[in-house]
């Protein structure tokens, strides 16, 4: 398995997308779907395969500035990791 | 209620191979009675407006319908997520190209057994060289796509193989799908039913490469429920998850439904997809609990497996109310344990390393083609 780090830059798996458009927060792989909280929503926009793993942090930390920085960096850690081991999330 | 995610859209029953334990009903739909371009469009598009994500396109074999590709540019175009359920058979460089081209999400190819020999013998005809041959085409594309083999009492013991065999052809995923006892299969059971020992150690080698490959190639992979305890959340719920059009246009609520004797089923030539999911008999005959007797009426499971399988519950107990008799719960569960008797006994042995030789599956019913 792939392990996660600051310079890593995960991306969708393929066969795996989003929705479509007016269904933003939905995740369709092969075999079901994945309804997105917003924060897990704001999480997947993010990985585009451009973006580090250590930018997705910021960004988010930027986005929910009220909560403790390293809460935000251990969640983002640990959804990507739960949906790399789906084969939902490469990097 | 809710409303339906997926569809599974049985294009055709036609299919160049004969699977002994094909998920097809033993009545066939026939190739004259099919739904054309036309009306599988409408479905579609009726499908999306509803809600549903998802369409599976199966068979038969899919690709033995001519307008495949029509097909499948529109359910992409109506946004839906396409999946192409086939034996690889017919799947020519040119049509793989215009697959990709026409927006195609997934592709499932299936293999019979790692050993070509044995392969063949099960699909009742020649087709595990060419299907590795459609594997390296499809790995080309860069396609998504998943392998998928059913295993039975014959290919079980080749996991090991059967595993790096997909490592091998590169796919995502690997689907590890125990027999399901309807249809075909059901004819074939005594021969595909395998033995405890082999299930314990199939769960042990999978669970070995599930967590060697974690990451590189998800193993997907469920317990025969035959050996289960409780039984499966049949299609997530009858008429809860999932529809599925069979080639003449008729919505069954399963693959099997149409076993279970009074059930009426509508058809999209008649209905819309709509009012099927919502208004027809057929899926809102065991939808929710009312329909439940006991032990399920009052037993804390049927929110999970919403009493398993209807279709199991009538081909075994009689009767599409009871209870599944997979259920260690189910007052019919000893039907269960008599076929599990039968599969072990000592006198039918799977090796040929004891006293008793192994029985050759020389009595295979194959599925036949449409007439």
């Amino acid at each position: 398995m792939s392990i996660l780090d600051n310079s890593t830059r995960p991306h969708l798996a393929p066969g795996c997308r989003w929705a479509g458009a007016e269904n933003n927060s939905t995740l369709v792989y092969p075999e079901g779907a994945l309804r997105l909280q917003p924060t897990a929503a704001a999480i997947l926009e993010r990985c585009d395969g451009q973006r580090t793993f250590e930018q997705i942090v910021r960004e988010l930390q930027n986005l929910y500035s009220a909560s403790e920085p390293d809460k935000i960096r251990a969640d983002v850690a640990s959804l990507l990791n739960r949906l790399h081991e789906k084969r939902v999330v490469d990097f | 209620m809710e409303v339906p995610l997926a569809l599974i859209a049985e294009l055709t029953h036609r299919c160049p191979l004969h699977c002994v334990y094909c998920s097809n009903p033993v009545q066939l739909a026939s190739a004259s009675a099919e739904l054309s371009t036309q009306e599988w469009q409408s479905a579609f598009e009726q499908c999306a407006r509803l809600g549903m994500l998802h369409v599976h396109l199966s068979g038969g074999e899919p690709l033995a319908r001519q307008d495949v590709i029509e097909l499948v540019t529109f359910a992409h175009d109506v946004g839906l997520y396409t999946n192409l359920i086939t034996s690889g058979i017919g799947l020519s460089e040119q049509k793989l190209a215009a697959l990709v081209k026409s927006g195609l999400d997934h592709i499932q190819l299936s293999f019979q057994d790692s050993r070509e020999a044995d392969a063949n013998s099960i699909a009742g005809t020649r087709a595990h060289a060419l299907k590795l041959e459609v594997a390296k085409k499809v790995r080309e594309t860069g396609l998504a796509f998943t392998i998928n083999i059913v295993v039975h009492r014959k290919n079980i013991d080749h996991l090991d193989e059967l595993i790096a065999l997909a490592e091998a052809l590169g796919p995502q995923r690997l689907e590890i799908a125990h027999t399901q006892y309807y249809g075909w299969a059901k004819e074939n059971i005594d021969f595909l039913l395998p033995t405890r020992a082999q299930v314990v150690e199939s769960i042990e080698t999978i669970a070995r490469a599930q967590k060697r490959l974690s990451g590189k190639l998800r193993i997907d992979a469920v317990a025969p429920d035959y050996y289960a305890r409780y039984p499966k959340a049949c299609m997530g719920g009858w008429g809860r998850r999932q529809m599925l059009i069979e080639p003449s246009g008729k919505a069954l609520p399963c693959h099997a439904a149409a076993v279970i004797p009074g059930l009426k089923f509508d058809n999209v030539r008649q209905h819309s997809v709509e009012w099927i999911w919502w208004q027809s008999e057929s899926f809102r005959k065991f939808r929710g609990e009312d329909w439940m007797l006991d032990p399920c009426r009052t037993c804390d499971r049927r929110v999970e497996d919403f009493g398993g399988c209807r279709c199991q519950a009538f081909m075994i107990a009689g009767s599409a109310e009871r209870a599944d008799p997979v259920c260690s719960l189910s007052p019919d569960h000893h039907l269960i344990e008599l076929q599990l008797v039968r599969a072990n006994s000592a006198d039918r042995p799977v090796r040929n390393d004891g006293p008793v030789p192994a029985e050759p599956a020389s009595h295979w019913i194959y599925r036949p083609q449409p007439i």
